[in-house]
């Protein structure tokens, strides 16, 4: 909110550098956004949290410079009103317990004329506009005490007033001429079946002031505020006056600041103020007691403050003491202070005001707790060093899916579930939530291989998102995606998606032809065991990989290292003829389990049907003798012939 | 003969270290060993010798030898080191291809470095969530004017939505750990925003929180002291000041003095001479009464910051936008 600096001024004294008291607000939470000079005014922005109602008026500015700077806030002039049970002209019926106080006030013979120089200088400075002297000046009472109220033509409200909800679709026009469809939750003025105003944000135009207008009938409440709110926010009324509602006014200060547009009224000879309030409160609010256990604020705060500091403080933010003994103290909070309902805010209170800065800063010295990381998050951790040292860059794309890579947004598999999506998307590309890592990876690569580039090699490790029936869930992957501009090829893909198995400790995975819902060619699933843990194939000649991390998560093998054999190994080379479709990596992996002295087994040459594989016998005990040999040999032999179809080629 | 030895022994010693390059000691290597050479006439020699003396002079011999034999290679190794081939180090070759980590996974893991040292474990939590945990269990009820702060994505009005802040992970972390406990999240939020170079409706929160009895406002500022200067640097100037948030009581603004202008105030830091970095306090008692904790009995602190502009400063991006959508070249 801004505050202009005179204005401030007149009611409080302030410390002759702005910097000071700028520095101090901030500390104490109201921080200083921007200075800025306005109509040659000082004015100061301050960021105000939405807990301090109070803080929205020159007063409550004041009553925080009074606590920081022990000073004292003058009295705001007021006329004293006298409660009566029905106006001259108007009468006021409430019927829902929405309305906590709703006060009317009268003025007669009333001067409507453009506002003079120093009410305008004061709106502009505070950045409202001027509208005719009576506008301003309530305008210019809620801005000084923080309460908003409306003046009507006092003669277009005559008779029965009422403060009701609205009916499902009535009208209102607002001053500003915007037509409003109510709501049966909004919470309106009205006389009859004319909508006066929508109760704490804005008036009809009809009934407001005018040119014309001889008497004034000035209206000013407090309401449930989570209903104002509602309203505010449902019609985007987002007045000084909805601003304010919104949050949780002070009930007690209603009849106050009418007294005070009345007072200023007269002052100014603008009308003859009829010094009469109808009052409906049926319930009022009266401070209430808070306790302030000086234990427990050492334990909250880590400092120790003395009795007296903390007594003095509350003093000066106007908290009323009514015990104090040497375990606590308690008091009164004013009604004002509405955001002060228990014991750490009052804590809160005193801190703030002793000095966040006068807290010594303490390095944890308490029990250190155990490491409580989950798994997943060290698997996440090990998976981007493992992508990395095969040479993939990490990217983070959006979950959300983009409308032109949409129709890759398949969930791979499981074809029922579907896309979770926003409601109140803020665009069309920030929609569909994503179902696998390939829509916004192919994306990128595109983009990437546009930029020039001859490779492509990226990973991400991120969330993907379904609906299942009425079930929202989410699967945490990795995918890795490749391309090559010359020579782009499956085994070059292959050759990196074994290295990063190996290297994170997963070699014991195998592959199996798939077939999925996602538009890839050559799609393979990738297996632990029987299990299903991943896919792969190539789009669009990019090649693809995708691994549900909780599928492998404590399935990876504990990284171990071995020592160089002792004795040397017998190396030799088979080479063997295997029917059209063969698979040669099960061929391998069936080889090296025949005997454990079989410790390696490679693919050294093909040509046609033709397949050399070199085999290493290795015994790490002894060294191996040809008639052993000799023995596994025709075990290969026998069991390549058996499994596979494959003659030892002479 | 043993003096023939020694004598040989010497003189070949000074001919080698006097030898200038690898002809002359060539010369001296076939002088000493070659066909007519004087080690293997005196080698010729031995068996010339008494019988009683032959081994020790066998020996001498041998030891000769072998030193004569690794003098001259010393020799011919050092010449090699002195007198070399012409060899271009600068010749560009194929590299092998390097994989780097995306900024803000860099901008996390040196951040949870720090953290971790003070003794707090990692966690996540689900990024579809129910505003029971994004909102209600936080002191924040419906209808409170702090939501108006936080304009969430919805995927079923009101309760499913995308979390609008890690503070989710909050509430379910003091849900289901058992204190003591001191945690960091980092993790993807959303809200509606219009995206643009500095807004985007998806960011990276980095959060805070522990829940031990003992914890107090004072370990909070040292905690995050120790933080801001180990990460931001030792000569930043921090401010520790009161501020509401909802989710704590007492409230904690943080701010650094702005790097660009050192305080003075420019277009960076809107002319404050701060940058805002984190939201803290203690956390709200209603939060703690929420989850069936006695606030006197047990305390705790919570911290957050947005990750993205500390990101970008970092690796002096200028749009939020790049972070995620591919333009990042990486080294």
């Amino acid at each position: 909110m801004k505050i202009p600096l005179n204005w401030l001024n007149e009611i409080i004294p302030l410390p002759a550098d702005n910097g000071v008291l700028t520095d101090k607000l901030t500390m104490v939470g109201h921080m200083l956004d921007k200075r800025l000079v306005i109509d040659g005014e000082e004015v100061v922005d301050l960021e105000l949290r939405g807990n301090r109602a109070d803080c929205y008026s020159i007063l409550g500015i004041a009553r925080e410079v009074s606590a920081i700077f022990d000073t004292k806030v003058k009295l705001l002039q007021t006329l004293e009103l006298t409660k009566v049970s029905k106006l001259l002209n108007s009468n006021l019926s409430v019927d829902t317990p929405l309305v906590k106080r709703a006060a009317m006030t009268e003025a007669f013979d009333v001067k409507i004329t453009k506002s003079p120089a120093w009410l305008v200088k004061k709106l502009t400075a505070y950045g409202m506009e001027s509208v005719n002297n009576i506008v301003d000046l309530t305008n210019y009472v809620m801005i000084e005490t923080g309460e908003p109220m409306h003046a009507f033509d006092s003669d277009k409200v005559k008779g029965e007033l009422q403060i009701r909800l609205a009916k499902e679709g009535e009208k209102m026009i607002t001053f500003q001429g915007a037509t409003l469809t109510l709501t049966k939750n909004d919470l309106v003025w009205s006389r009859g079946t004319e909508v006066l105003s929508v109760a704490g944000a804005i008036g009809e135009k009809y009934h407001s002031i005018s040119e014309t207008t001889k008497n004034i009938l000035v209206e000013a409440a407090n309401y449930d505020r989570a209903n104002i709110r509602r309203s505010v926010y449902r019609h985007n009324l987002l007045t000084e006056a909805g601003i304010r509602h919104e949050k949780e006014l002070d009930p007690n200060m209603v009849d106050n600041a009418l007294g005070r547009f009345l007072f200023l009224l007269k002052k100014h000879g603008w009308g003859t103020p009829n010094c009469k309030i109808y009052d409906y409160y049926p319930k009022k609010l009266n401070p209430w007691k808070l306790k302030l256990n000086f234990d427990y604020l050492k334990t909250l705060a880590g400092v120790e403050i003395d009795t007296k500091t903390i007594k003095n403080i509350l003093l000066n933010l106007n908290f009323k003491i009514i015990i104090q003994n040497r375990n606590f103290i308690e008091v009164l909070v004013p009604t004002y202070r509405t955001d002060v309902t228990l014991e750490e805010d009052l804590i809160e209170e005193v801190l703030r005001i002793y000095g966040y800065d006068n807290i010594t800063p303490h390095v944890l010295s308490l029990e250190i707790p155990d490491d409580i990381t989950p798994d997943y998050i060290k698997q996440e951790n090990a998976l981007r060093e493992c992508a990395t040292a095969v040479g993939f860059n990490e990217a983070i794309t959006l979950s959300f899916v983009k409308e032109s890579v949409s129709k890759l947004n398949i969930d791979p598999e499981k074809p029922l579930n579907t896309t979770a999506y926003l409601i109140n998307p803020p665009s069309p590309d920030y929609k569909f939530l994503r179902m696998n890592l390939l829509c916004n990876l192919y994306e990128l690569s595109k983009k990437t291989i546009h930029e020039r580039a001859e490779e492509v090699r990226l990973f991400e490790i991120g969330k993907t998102y379904f609906k299942e029936k009425d079930k929202y869930f989410e699967r945490r992957k990795i995918a890795l995606v490749y391309y090559l501009s010359k020579d782009n090829s499956f085994n070059n893909f292959k050759s990196l998606m074994d290295s990063f198995f190996i290297k994170m400790c997963l070699s014991h995975v195998s592959y199996s032809n798939e077939t999925y819902l996602l538009p890839l060619h050559n799609s393979f699933s990738v297996k632990l065991g029987n299990r299903i843990v991943g896919f792969a194939g190539v789009f669009d000649d990019i090649y693809y990989l995708e691994i549900d991390l909780d599928q492998i998560l404590g399935q990876t093998k504990k990284y171990s290292v071995s020592l160089w054999p002792k004795y040397p190994p017998q190396i030799e080379d088979l080479t063997m003829v295997f029917p059209d479709r063969t698979y040669i990596g099960d061929v391998i992996t069936s080889i090296t389990s025949i005997n454990r002295i079989i410790e390696k087994v490679e693919l050294r040459d093909i040509f046609q049907n033709s397949y050399t594989f070199r085999i290493w016998y290795q015994d790490p005990n002894k060294t191996l003798t040809d008639t052993e040999v000799e023995k596994i040999r025709k075990e290969i032999i026998t069991s390549v012939k058996n499994k596979f179809g494959g003659i030892l080629k002479e | 003969m043993q003096e023939e030895i020694m004598s040989a022994k010497n003189q070949a010693i000074a001919q080698i270290s006097g030898a200038h390059d690898n002809e002359e000691l060539e010369q001296i290597r076939i002088d000493l060993f070659g066909r007519n050479g004087k080690i293997t006439n005196i080698l010729r020699g031995v068996k010339n010798v008494p019988q009683d003396q032959r081994q020790q002079i066998g020996i001498l011999i041998n030891e000769t030898k072998k030193t004569l034999e690794n003098m001259l290679l010393d020799q011919k190794n050092s010449f090699k080191e002195n007198v070399r081939e012409w060899f271009d180090p600068t010749i560009p070759v194929p590299l092998v291809k390097i994989g780097n980590l995306h900024p803000t996974s860099v901008v996390i893991s040196e951040m949870v470095e720090i953290f971790k040292h003070m003794g707090f474990s990692i966690t996540e939590g689900p990024e579809i969530e129910t505003d029971h945990y994004n909102f209600e269990l936080l002191n924040l009820p419906k209808d409170h004017p702090a939501r108006s702060l936080q304009d969430v994505l919805y995927i079923e009005e009101p309760e499913t939505l995308l979390r609008s802040h890690t503070s989710s992970v909050e509430t379910r972390s003091i849900e289901n750990l058992k204190p003591p406990f001191r945690v960091v999240v980092a993790g993807k939020c959303y809200r509606f925003e219009n995206v643009n170079a500095s807004n985007n409706a998806m960011f990276y929160q980095f959060q805070g929180f522990a829940l031990q009895k003992g914890l107090s406002l004072s370990d909070l500022k040292g905690t995050l002291f120790h933080f801001a200067k180990s990460y931001f640097g030792k000569d930043r100037k921090i401010r520790f000041r009161c501020k509401y948030y909802p989710e704590v009581e007492p409230g904690v603004g943080l701010d650094l003095n702005c790097q660009f202008c050192n305080g003075k105030g420019c277009a960076v830091c809107k002319g404050r001479g701060w940058i805002e970095m984190l939201g803290a306090g203690m956390i709200h008692p209603n939060i703690l009464k929420n989850f069936g904790y006695k606030p006197k009995e047990i305390t705790g602190f919570a911290f957050g910051m947005g990750l993205d502009r500390i990101v970008m400063d970092r690796f002096k991006i200028k749009d939020i936008r790049s972070l995620y959508n591919g333009d990042i070249k990486y080294s």
